[in-house]
């Protein structure tokens, strides 16, 4: 993707070879957020009571009204009484994920630290997975990839999460919302407030609820930097210039808390769920607070 | 060359460049420090804050102070600033005549003297005049040379350990008189010595003399004396002056034989007095050690004496017949030996099997005929390195058959049975006395006292050998004492009983003198003149002016008086001298000497030692201005705010590392401990590097396969591998190292090895691998099988057995029964389970030994069966088609287990019994 290419240009070795590239980046980040998942223990989940559903609940005898073609022949020949066979009541979920692609989420301010970016797709890939194996349908936010269930479906989300957008700052897609679904929005908020504001009324003029998920980098929370500088966007866009970087710090720091309070706040309104992530503590601490998050909520929407 | 304000300039017009400074001030003024470009996503949250205060974008001060201080130095530096120059001397012409005393006196000093010489040889070059050297202490014709060729062969004056003589001058005096006319440089060492004024006239009349002296007192130590139980030194100074102390020292060997410091001991001159004396109290252990003495930090023959014998105190173990009755003390056997040795020998008691471990340097029997054998062996034996045994006669011996037939080897000669009795009531003649010492004696020189007679006395029996053997006699021929060479050791045997009874020799003071000739007591106090006529010396070591022993060489020998009282010179070194079993110590500077400051006429000007050296001073100014330049390299960074980034944290460091001079110690402590925290972080499988490129690959990718085996089926989630070598890398950080043998594999060193029997007594395990499937069977062992034994031979490994089929190991995560790895074979060894384990009925396995196996041996390739390649696919094949992908799978199972193995221990064993116990219980 970082070298596109018209179809014409595609010879069938290169096509494999490119194809191959790609691929190598998938193994990997499934892996991981494959291993991530796995340390999470799957409970509390099926709704324990008769309803649709795939798996068996309980026969009981057929009743006025039921159809005839429900009655359970192998079980009712047992005896004389008919029964209906009932499966249990399963309610799948749709979540919808979106994962800021953005350059500003390409940054980590040490060789040992992550990307924001790759912590992002790793918490957003595991916690798919969960869901996925939880019964849920979980997509993208948009038109790209509508929730689906299904292991397939992780791969559809791991490719799609290895797309790099151009874009410094990134706006929360916010189009086809389905209406009551849950939604995961992770990204860094950097860019404009406005289009979270906007993607978050209308999330809640569809009844969607979900999780804001605000994931930085230490640098940006500490602005450890000093002497003449010049800042510059991921992208390249945006600079600033300092003769004094240090003297900027306080006011940074009170601008980064605003911006923390607005986002707590719109949260508040719209009844979303406000996390704050540091790219150097653990993905795993992240992924259970997610998942409770997601997990809580749902609980009381059902 | 200019001299401004005392600092000469080689090249002053480059002080010119000092006008550019303001200039430069300007331009640097206008530039300041370039802004960092950074990476920073959180720029949108920048835009529009404002820098407070306008901070001038101009070169603070103190930063262009600094810059300025680095050029100013770089200026001053290269126009070639001198400190102390020399201001132009007169110079003299015609030939020039160095005069040196050339004595020890001078020694401490030598090197000062040897660069003032050069300074002159230096100003005298310039003028272009002839120099000539004369050593008074070595007087010789003086050739005139160039002064640079004096130079270079300045070195080769060294101080002599002695004062001139009065021959040595006037044979000066008779040289100086034959040369034309030259004028003089008289170094001297500041001791008067008798003819000084003589050689001064006689130079005088040649030309001008100058004399040049060191202000330094010249110090000497005497000779030290024991008395009363201790050491009694005494250091002279040749001026009286200021109160000052010195510091004495006991030089000697330590038990294992090197040169050390033994003691030492202050000693303060009073204010006006020129000697001052020290006590020192040694035990006598430490004291028969002693080689010399020295006055600290003074490096001259005067400052040292050497020790002979006289501090030396000789063990002696005096070892009687048994008394089997009350006697008085004036008949014990050994009373009138111990009053004789007493006063200067340190006297042992006891049995003869208890003084021998003591290695004394003298034995002495007295009437003792037989020994057992357990104590003649060892007695032999230490005769034989040295030992002295000392017989006397006595009526058991006269009564024993000991060396009757056979020479006993404790005895020198054969004995003729009963002995003999002469001039007593009983028998005629008249006791005899003794006859004169031949010169081949030891006691030759000692004079006899007519009192001294015989009545009693064993008798030798006629032998070849026996002439040689005497070295007292009676005066009708018959040995009175005889001696023989045992080794390096002697055995001398006293034909007459210690006691007065058959003789009154030991009431004598010839006795004591004989005990002293043989080196069995030493002499108290020096020995003056007579005692040493007709004795001759032979030089051992001697001293050179510095007071350093050296062999003598083959030196001729002296006459014993002349070692006392002739003076010091070319034919009477000061050193140790010896002759026989003695040793004598000749010192530079006597009991009685003094030292007397010379005394130049008034006339003669004298002059110091110090020489002020010209002292070029732009290497510092230079370094000063590097020192600056880097001071602002780190300003410049801190003020742009590079200097605390971490990126730049690594190359400020690198930056300040050869500030601090010790760069490697600290990468190389850097490197060791990156180690350790890699090792340490995570569990990390290691393997031992082998050499052979292909094999090593092959474990690390075993070993990555195994890593990757273990993370995705159990809770094990180790870091990735590492290779280990074995003579760099700590072990202790890794639970379990995979071997595999090869054949030409170099042998680990044995620090190596002494840090792999410390890995496996700490809980390591070792799996060795020989990956030809053939090791177990070590009968017929392979090339790869033979290097294991070669290599598992210095290591610590307890008794082994083939894997059990109860053995933990088959079941720590998965069951199993096989363990195969690329080959398939059954036999794997491990530590053998303790011989009493019985299996208990019901029980499904043995409760086997505790721990984990230190070792496990096996041949079966495993690591090829688990390597992966980079992308998570086999890199061997294993077997064929399905079974073979079964093997591997099986290779793998054996791999988690052993890892399971190492870090859970027989926690497994543990577990599986707790169903059998429980079903017991319950019944």
């Amino acid at each position: 993707m970082t070298n596109p290419k018209s179809l014409r240009d595609y010879v069938p070795a290169s096509l494999r070879a490119d194809a191959e590239h790609e691929a190598a980046r998938l193994p990997d980040l499934l892996a991981r957020a494959e291993h991530l998942a796995g340390a999470v223990l799957l409970g509390a989940h099926g709704r324990r009571r008769a309803g649709m559903g795939d798996d068996f609940w309980q026969y009981r005898p057929a009743q006025m009204g039921d159809s005839r073609r429900a009655i359970d022949h192998r079980r009712s020949a047992m005896g004389d009484q008919e029964f209906v066979r009932e499966r249990e009541w399963q309610i799948a979920q749709s979540v919808m994920l979106w994962v800021d692609q953005g350059a500003s989420m390409r940054f980590a301010s040490d060789t040992n630290l992550p990307q924001k970016a790759d912590r992002a797709r790793l918490l957003g890939l595991a916690l798919s997975i969960l869901l996925l194996r939880g019964g849920e349908r979980v997509g993208l936010t948009g038109t790209t990839l509508p929730p689906r269930r299904g292991n397939p479906q992780v791969l559809r989300l791991a490719e799609m999460f290895c797309q790099d957008d151009e874009v410094d700052y990134s706006p929360p897609e916010h189009r086809a919302m389905i209406p009551h679904a849950r939604a995961v929005f992770i990204s860094d908020f950097m860019g404009d407030l406005a289009s979270v504001q906007l993607a978050l009324t209308k999330a809640a003029d569809r009844g969607v609820r979900g999780v804001l998920y605000h994931v930085l980098d230490p640098s940006e929370e500490a602005f450890p930097f000093t002497g003449r500088t010049i800042f510059e966007s991921v992208g390249g866009t945006l600079s600033h210039e300092t003769l004094k970087a240090n003297d900027l710090k306080g006011r940074y720091l009170e601008r980064l808390a605003e911006r923390k309070a607005e986002l707590q706040r719109l949260c508040a309104l719209t009844g979303w769920q406000y996390g704050l992530h540091h790219t150097d503590t653990s993905a795993q601490s992240a992924l259970l607070w997610l998942y409770g998050a997601l997990d809580a909520r749902a609980g009381v929407a059902a | 060359m200019t001299v401004l304000g005392g600092i000469g300039f080689t090249a002053p017009w480059l002080l010119i460049a000092l006008f550019a400074l303001p200039i430069l001030w300007l331009i640097l003024r206008a530039v300041p420090p370039a802004p960092i470009r950074r990476r920073f996503p959180g720029v949108a949250l920048l835009l529009g804050l404002n820098d407070d205060e306008t901070v001038s974008d101009r070169t603070p001060w103190w930063l262009l102070l600094l810059r300025m201080l680095a050029v100013t130095a770089i200026i001053l530096g290269l126009a070639g600033p001198v400190l102390n120059p020399e201001v132009d001397q007169a110079e003299g012409s015609g030939p020039l005549l160095i005069v040196l005393d050339g004595t020890w006196a001078g020694a401490a000093r030598w090197s000062q003297q040897s660069e003032a010489i050069e300074a002159q040889l230096t100003r005298a070059g310039r003028a272009g005049r002839t120099v000539g050297f004369i050593v008074l202490a070595r007087p010789d014709v003086p050739v005139f040379q160039s002064a640079d060729v004096w130079r270079t062969r300045l070195a080769g004056f060294t101080p002599a350990p002695w004062q001139p003589a009065l021959a040595d001058i006037d044979k000066a005096v008779e040289i100086i008189t034959a040369l034309p006319a030259f004028d003089t440089l008289w170094f001297s060492d500041g001791l008067a010595f008798e003819g000084r004024d003589a050689a001064l006239g006689a130079l005088q009349r040649r030309g001008a003399v100058e004399v040049y002296q060191t202000a330094a007192n010249v110090l000497a130590i005497t000779p030290a004396v024991y008395e009363d139980s201790v050491i009694k030194l005494s250091v002279s100074r040749a001026t009286p002056g200021l109160e000052r102390e010195v510091t004495l020292q006991a030089e000697g060997r330590d038990p294992a034989g090197n040169a050390r410091i033994l003691a030492s001991v202050p000693a303060t001159f009073g204010q006006g007095e020129v000697i001052a004396n020290a006590e020192l109290a040694l035990p006598s252990e430490i004291r028969a050690r002693i080689t010399g003495f020295v006055i600290s930090g003074q490096r001259s023959a005067g400052a040292i004496t050497v020790v002979d014998d006289g501090l030396r105190r000789r063990e002696v173990a005096l070892i009687g017949g048994r008394n089997d009755r009350e006697s008085l003390q004036l008949l014990s056997p050994l009373h009138y030996i111990e009053q004789a040795l007493a006063p200067t020998a340190d006297l042992i008691d006891g049995s003869l099997t208890d003084v021998l471990p003591a290695n004394p340097d003298v034995i002495v029997l007295a009437d003792i005929a037989t020994l057992s054998d357990a104590e003649s062996g060892p007695l032999m034996e230490w005769i034989e390195q040295g030992g002295m045994l000392v017989r006397f006669a006595g009526p058991r011996i006269a009564a024993s058959d000991i060396s009757r037939i056979e020479e006993d080897p404790l005895m020198p000669v054969r004995l003729r049975a009963g002995g003999r009795s002469v001039g007593g009531a009983m028998s005629w003649g008249e006791p005899k006395s003794l006859a004169p010492f031949k010169d081949t004696s030891p006691f030759f020189g000692l004079t006899i006292p007519n009192d001294v007679v015989v009545s009693a006395q064993v008798v030798a029996q006629p032998d070849p050998t026996l002439a040689g053997r005497v070295i007292a006699a009676l005066s009708d021929g018959t040995p009175l004492v005889t001696r023989k060479t045992s080794g390096q050791g002697q055995i001398v045997l006293f034909h007459v009983t210690a006691t007065a009874e058959w003789s009154t020799l030991p009431l004598s003071g010839l006795f004591v003198e004989m005990l002293e000739r043989l080196a069995i007591s030493s002499a108290a106090s020096s020995p003056d003149a007579g005692d040493l006529a007709g004795t001759t010396w032979t030089p051992l070591r001697v001293m050179d002016g510095y007071g350093v022993l050296s062999d003598a060489g083959n030196l001729p020998g002296v006459a014993g008086p002349d070692l006392i009282n002739a003076a010091a010179g070319p034919q009477m070194q000061p050193g140790i001298y010896g002759s026989g079993d003695r040793r004598l110590a000749r010192n530079v500077f006597g009991v009685d000497d003094t030292l007397t400051p010379v005394t130049w006429p008034s006339d003669i000007p004298v002059r110091g030692l110090a020489v002020a050296p010209e002292q070029p001073i732009a290497g510092w100014l230079l370094s000063l201005s590097i020192l600056l330049l880097l001071a602002d390299v780190v300003a410049s960074l801190a003020l742009s705010g590079r200097l605390l980034s971490r990126s730049n944290a690594a190359a400020a460091v690198l930056l300040a590392l050869p500030l601090l001079g010790q760069p490697s110690q600290g990468q190389a402590q850097n490197a060791a401990d990156i180690f350790a925290l890699e090792a340490t972080n995570e569990v990390s499988l290691a393997h031992v590097v082998t050499g052979n490129a292909q094999v090593d690959e092959i474990a690390q990718a075993g070993l990555v396969g195994l890593s990757d085996t273990l993370f995705f089926r159990t809770s094990i989630e180790p870091a990735p591998p590492t290779s280990v070598d074995l003579e760099i890398d700590e072990l202790a950080f890794f639970p379990i190292l995979y071997w595999p043998v090869t054949s030409d594999q170099p042998r680990p060193s044995s620090e190596a090895y002494s840090k792999l029997n410390e890995y496996l007594r700490s809980g390591g395990l070792i799996v060795f691998d020989t990956r030809d499937a053939d090791i177990a069977r070590f009968g017929a062992s392979s090339p790869n099988g033979r290097k294991l034994k070669e290599l598992a031979a210095p290591l610590d490994i307890p008794p082994l057995e083939p894997l059990p089929g109860d053995h933990v190991l088959t079941r720590t995560f998965y069951l199993l029964q096989d363990f195969p790895g690329r080959h398939n074979s059954r036999d794997v060894w491990v530590e053998a389970s303790p011989p009493d384990v019985e299996r208990i009925e019901g029980m499904p396995f043995r409760n086997l030994n505790d721990g984990v196996t230190p070792v496990i041996i096996g041949g079966n390739d495993w690591a090829a069966a688990w390597a992966v390649r980079r992308d998570g696919a086999p890199l061997l094949p294993v077997g064929r088609g399905y079974s073979g992908e079964r093997q591997r799978e099986l290779a793998n199972r054996f791999g988690v287990n052993l890892v399971m193995h190492v870090l859970t221990g027989n926690y497994k064993s543990d577990q599986v019994h707790v169903p059998a116990l429980l079903d017991r219980l319950g019944q």
